[in-house]
C-alpha cells in the first residue's frame, strides 16, 4: 500500500513516537480535516491523529459488511441505551464519517442559525456571517446537483409519488465531482467522485505540510497549570493490541472526534465543564425505514445513493428520502427470518427503502459507565416518536402513490400493508415509541457552543470555557439539531473557527 | 486491505457459543444456506464481524448465544432440551418466540440482523437475488471518465492548489 507523504500508519511505527507541533487535531473527519487544512494553509505546524485506518479510494468495493468492519466504529453497531435502543453508525477511518455518508451537502437553515444565536448567544453565526464559509466549503468539495444520468429509479419513484401528491421535492446538493452513481457511498466511494475528506482536506493538509498519524487512539489530553499541553495516545496493532505510545506536545489541542468521542475524551481529560453540559443535549436525527415492494424491477443500486428530498414537511421537522440499501443491510432490517426472509429478499430488485429524517429534541447523553466504557443514552420522546410515525406514514403514502403494491413498516409486529387505506386505518391507532426500529447517522450537540459558560461547553468559536488552548470542532458543538444533513454545517463552522483561531494566533504562539 | 485491524487474528467464539450460533444461523438464514453448504462461510463472516464490534457488545453476543442455547430448556415445547438439540420445527418455534416478545426480543433481533447480514454478503447469494454491482460500477465509472474527464482532472488538481482568498485570511 502506498501511503501519502506525511501520513504514518501503525505499520510504519516500531517504537514510541514523540512529536511537537503548533496544533494537534484529534480526528480527521469533516471538522478535524477541515481545521487541519485551514491551519496548515496559514503555515501552522499541524499534527492530526486518527483512530481509524487509512483506506484509499482504490480499496473501496461493493462489500458492505467488510466496509462495516473496516471503515465504521464498532462495525457500525453502536446502540444507545434506552427503549427503543437506536442503532447508530460513525465513521472510523482517515476522513471519518465523510467517507461513509451519503454525501448530502446543505447549508444550515437560517431559522436554525437564528435559534442558535438567540438561545445560546452564539456570535457571528447568522446566515450572512456564515455565507463566505458555506461558499468556500461548497467550492472545496464540489457541491452541486447530480448529473441526470446517475439518478436511479428508486429516487424517481419517490419524486413521482411526492409530486403527484403536490409535495415539494428538491434535488439533493451533494459534495461530488460528477458522481458516477455507483450507489456505494456507504462503503466508500470507489471512484473518488464523492469529495470526502479522504480526497479533499486530508490530502490538502498533507500537501501543506501537516502530519497525520492513523491507527492511533488518543487516551488523554495533557494539561499543566490549567492549560492544555498536548495529547497522549497509542497505536493500535492488527487485531487490537496496544502498540507504541504517541506523545504530542502542542500549543493548542483541537478535538474533533464527533458527538460521542469528543465528550468522552474531554471527560477522560478530567474536564468538568462549569455548565454541566458536557455530554448532554445529544440529538441524532432519528430515522426509520419503510420497505416498499413494486411489481416491476426498480434496481435501486443503479443510481446515486439519494437523489431527492421531500421538503414539504420541513416546518414539522421532517424530511423524506429514499436510499437503496445493499442486500446485507436490507436483510438485517427486514422483520423476517428463514424462508420468509428468503422470499422477501428474492424481490430485492423490486424494493424501494426510505423514510424520514426527524429533527429531535436533543435529550440524549454521552457518559462513561464503569465496566462498559463510553455509552450513549437516548430517550425517544413522545413528540419525536409521533413525528417519526408521521414521517413513515407520509413516505409510505408517497410510495403507494408511485405504484408500490405492499409496504413493510418499521414497527415491531406491524402487518404488511397493502394500500393507503389499510395504512391509514393501521396508523389511526397509537404506535408505541418502543416498537419503532430506529437508526441514526447524525449525532450532534454534546459539547454545545454558548457564550454563557453556565450553558455551554465552549464559546461561540469552539474554545472550551475555562481551559486555555483547548478547542472543539465537530458536530458536538451544535446547540441543537440542524434538521438537515449536517456535514456542510460541520465544515463551515470548522472553517469559521479556524479563521478565528488564526486571527488570534499570536496569542497562542502558533 | 490497508491499515487497521487484521481480523484474521481476532478472537473467536467459544465452542458452545459457536454451536449455538451455527444452529441459530440455520434457523434465521434462508434455506439456501444449508442447501448450498454455506454455513461455514456465514459463520466465518459472522466471527469477523463480531471482532469489529465494541468489546462489550462482542462479549454480550457471545454470552447471548450461550443463554439462548440453555434458555431453550425452560421453553415448554422443547421438553428440557437445549436449543442445539431441538429439531427444526421446535428450533424455529423457539426463535420465533424469542424474536417476537419478551425482554430479549430486541437483542435477538439485533443478532439475527448480524447473522443474516453475513449471509447476504456472500457473492453467490447476491447473484441469486440479482445483485452484481462490480460490472455496473466498472461501467458507470468508465462513463464518468469518458463524459467528464477534463472537469474531473481539474477538480482533483484543485485540491492542493491555494485558495484564491488565501492571502486575505
Amino acid at each position: 500500500m502506498k501511503v501519502p507523504s506525511g501520513l504514518t500508519t501503525q505499520a510504519e511505527v516500531t517504537g514510541d513516537v514523540s512529536v511537537e507541533c503548533g496544533a494537534v487535531i484529534v480526528g480527521s473527519g469533516a471538522g478535524g480535516a477541515t481545521m487541519a487544512a485551514e491551519l496548515a494553509e496559514a503555515g501552522v505546524d499541524v499534527v492530526v491523529i486518527e483512530e481509524g485506518g487509512y483506506h484509499p479510494t482504490s480499496s473501496f468495493r461493493a462489500e458492505s459488511v467488510r466496509a462495516l468492519r473496516t471503515l465504521y466504529r464498532d462495525g457500525g453497531g453502536g446502540m444507545t441505551l434506552g427503549r427503543p435502543s437506536v442503532l447508530f453508525a460513525e465513521g472510523r477511518c482517515v476522513g471519518g464519517s465523510t467517507v461513509i455518508n451519503g454525501g448530502m451537502s446543505w447549508r444550515t437553515p437560517g431559522r436554525v442559525l437564528e435559534q442558535w444565536s438567540t438561545q445560546e448567544d452564539v456570535q457571528a453565526i447568522s446566515e450572512q456571517d456564515m455565507e463566505p464559509f458555506f461558499a468556500r466549503a461548497e467550492a472545496r468539495h464540489s457541491v452541486g446537483w447530480q448529473d441526470p444520468e446517475t439518478i436511479g429509479r428508486d429516487s424517481e419513484l419517490l419524486k413521482a409519488g411526492a409530486e403527484a401528491r403536490g409535495w415539494t421535492v428538491v434535488p439533493n446538493r451533494r459534495n461530488q465531482l460528477h458522481c458516477a452513481g455507483t450507489n456505494n457511498c456507504t462503503s466508500g466511494c470507489p471512484t473518488g467522485a464523492k469529495r470526502s475528506m479522504l480526497v479533499t482536506s486530508v490530502p490538502r493538509a498533507l500537501a501543506l505540510g501537516a502530519r497525520l498519524f492513523a491507527d492511533c487512539r488518543v487516551d488523554r489530553v495533557t494539561r499543566a497549570r490549567g492549560a492544555v499541553t498536548g495529547v497522549t495516545g497509542h497505536f493500535v496493532r492488527p487485531g487490537g493490541p496496544r502498540g507504541p505510545r504517541l506523545t504530542v506536545r502542542a500549543r493548542v489541542v483541537i478535538v474533533a472526534g464527533g458527538a460521542v468521542q469528543t465528550p468522552a475524551l474531554l471527560a477522560r481529560a478530567g474536564l468538568r465543564s462549569a455548565s454541566g453540559q458536557l455530554g448532554r443535549n445529544l440529538s441524532l436525527h432519528p430515522n426509520a425505514n419503510v420497505t416498499a415492494f413494486f411489481d416491476s424491477d426498480v434496481t435501486g443500486w443503479h443510481g446515486v445513493h439519494q437523489a431527492f428530498q421531500v421538503w414539504e414537511f420541513m416546518s414539522e421537522g421532517l424530511i423524506l428520502t429514499v436510499e437503496n440499501l445493499p442486500p446485507p443491510m436490507l436483510a438485517a432490517m427486514l422483520p423476517a427470518h428463514g424462508r420468509e426472509l428468503g422470499e422477501l429478499m428474492a424481490d430485492y430488485n423490486r424494493v424501494v427503502t426510505g423514510g424520514p429524517l426527524v429533527a429531535d429534541s436533543g435529550n440524549g447523553r454521552v457518559r462513561s459507565v464503569p465496566g462498559l466504557g463510553t455509552q450513549v443514552f437516548y430517550r425517544l420522546t413522545d413528540a419525536t416518536a409521533a413525528r417519526l410515525v408521521r414521517g413513515v406514514e407520509l413516505t409510505a403514502e408517497a410510495l403507494f402513490t408511485a405504484g408500490a403494491r405492499r409496504v413493510l413498516l418499521p414497527f415491531d409486529g406491524a402487518p404488511e400493508v397493502r394500500g393507503p387505506e389499510q395504512l391509514r386505518n393501521l396508523l389511526a391507532r397509537p404506535v408505541s415509541g418502543r416498537s419503532i426500529r430506529v437508526y441514526s447517522i447524525h449525532l450532534m450537540g454534546t459539547a454545545r457552543m454558548s457564550e454563557d459558560p453556565r450553558r455551554g461547553v465552549t464559546d461561540s468559536y469552539g474554545a472550551v470555557h475555562g481551559v486555555p488552548r483547548l478547542f472543539v470542532t465537530d458536530a458536538s458543538l451544535f446547540p441543537g439539531p440542524t434538521g438537515i444533513n449536517p456535514m456542510e454545517t460541520v465544515i463551515a463552522v470548522s472553517m469559521r473557527n479556524a479563521h478565528r483561531l488564526l486571527e488570534r494566533r499570536d496569542r497562542y504562539g502558533i | 486491505m490497508t491499515s487497521g485491524p487484521d481480523l484474521a487474528r481476532s478472537p473467536r467464539l467459544s465452542a458452545p457459543a459457536r454451536r449455538a450460533a451455527r444452529r441459530f444461523a440455520e434457523v434465521v438464514c434462508p434455506p439456501g444456506m444449508l442447501a448450498h453448504h454455506r454455513t461455514d462461510r456465514v459463520l466465518a463472516e459472522f466471527e469477523q464481524m463480531l471482532a469489529a464490534l465494541a468489546p462489550a457488545a462482542r462479549k454480550g453476543v457471545a454470552a447471548a448465544f450461550v443463554a439462548l442455547d440453555q434458555g431453550a430448556r425452560v421453553y415448554p415445547p422443547s421438553r428440557g432440551r437445549r436449543f442445539t438439540r431441538l429439531d427444526d420445527q421446535a428450533a424455529e418455534a423457539y426463535i420465533r418466540t424469542l424474536l417476537s416478545r419478551g425482554p430479549a426480543a430486541e437483542l435477538v433481533q439485533r443478532i439475527k440482523g448480524l447473522v443474516v447480514m453475513c449471509y447476504y454478503e456472500l457473492p453467490a447469494v447476491q447473484r441469486e437475488i440479482g445483485y452484481h454491482p462490480a460490472p455496473y460500477i466498472a461501467a458507470v465509472s468508465r462513463r464518468r471518465l469518458e463524459s467528464y474527464g477534463p472537469q474531473i482532472r481539474a477538480g482533483e488538481a484543485a485540491v492542493t492548489e491555494p485558495d484564491a482568498d488565501a492571502g486575505q485570511r
